[in-house]
């Protein structure tokens, strides 16, 4: 088992690197430009003017949507790290821990929330480009999957809360 | 039971076949079931039944 999970820890940084690497070369190559005349706008604005125009809050919900975009995707790297520590347990032997246990829910979690999230902003993104969303295109769409994966990984949580009472039992039968 | 046979729960434990640590789970009462393998080899060590050896307390 434990030549297992050397392996699976392997595979589990080479993904965790290449996800950030991805992740901070798009961050590299997003075009800030776009965002040129807006930051103009907001060092030649005249003060008295009222800042809150409806061109502005879109011009200002597009830049927050797509930094909320990049950081639901650290969130989603952050969430994978969790395999690293539950792969740590099982080396040392400890299957059925709370440990695991508690990171089998956070992994869960994180997935699920990543989907929403990331499901609520494109939509808003949509919104404010004045592009179409359509609702089972992005369903469709590849990160849906972690959905199913997040509720997999809930019941997963349970048998092994289930297991580790078994476990204690077994242990405790002389 | 151990002091009436003048016998140490660790010869106990190695007569019947388990660790010193389970022997201590046992004496404290803290072991959630016995098998009956080792019920009887405890039986058996001891001369006794089992009644002998468990006790009913309403908890």
């Amino acid at each position: 088992m434990k030549d297992n999970t050397n392996i699976l820890t392997i595979i589990t940084w080479v993904i965790l690197l290449s996800l950030a690497s991805i992740l901070l070369n798009d961050i590299r190559q997003f075009d800030f430009n776009q965002f040129k005349e807006f930051q103009n706008w907001a060092e030649s604005a005249d003060k008295n003017e009222s800042w809150f125009t409806s061109k502005n809050a879109i011009k200002w919900s597009y830049y927050v949507i797509s930094v909320a975009l990049f950081f639901f995707r650290g969130y989603l790297i952050y969430g994978f790290s969790y395999f690293l520590s539950i792969l740590k347990e099982i080396e040392k032997g400890n299957y059925f821990s709370n440990n695991n246990i508690r990171s089998f829910k956070k992994i869960g979690n994180i997935f699920i929330w990543y989907t929403i999230n990331v499901f609520v902003l494109r939509f808003l993104l949509a919104s404010t480009r004045k592009s179409t969303f359509n609702f089972f295109n992005e369903l469709k769409a590849e990160f849906t999957f972690l959905i199913p994966a997040g509720l997999a990984l809930y019941i997963l949580a349970e048998i092994f809360k289930q297991a580790k009472k078994t476990k204690e039992e077994n242990d405790l039968t002389i | 039971m151990l002091t009436e046979r003048k016998m140490k729960s660790k010869e106990l434990a190695e007569i019947i076949g388990i660790t010193t640590a389970n022997m201590s789970i046992l004496k404290s009462g803290k072991a959630k079931a016995i098998r009956f393998s080792t019920l009887e080899a405890i039986c058996k060590a001891l001369d006794c039944q089992p009644s002998d050896i468990l006790e009913y307390v309403e908890g």
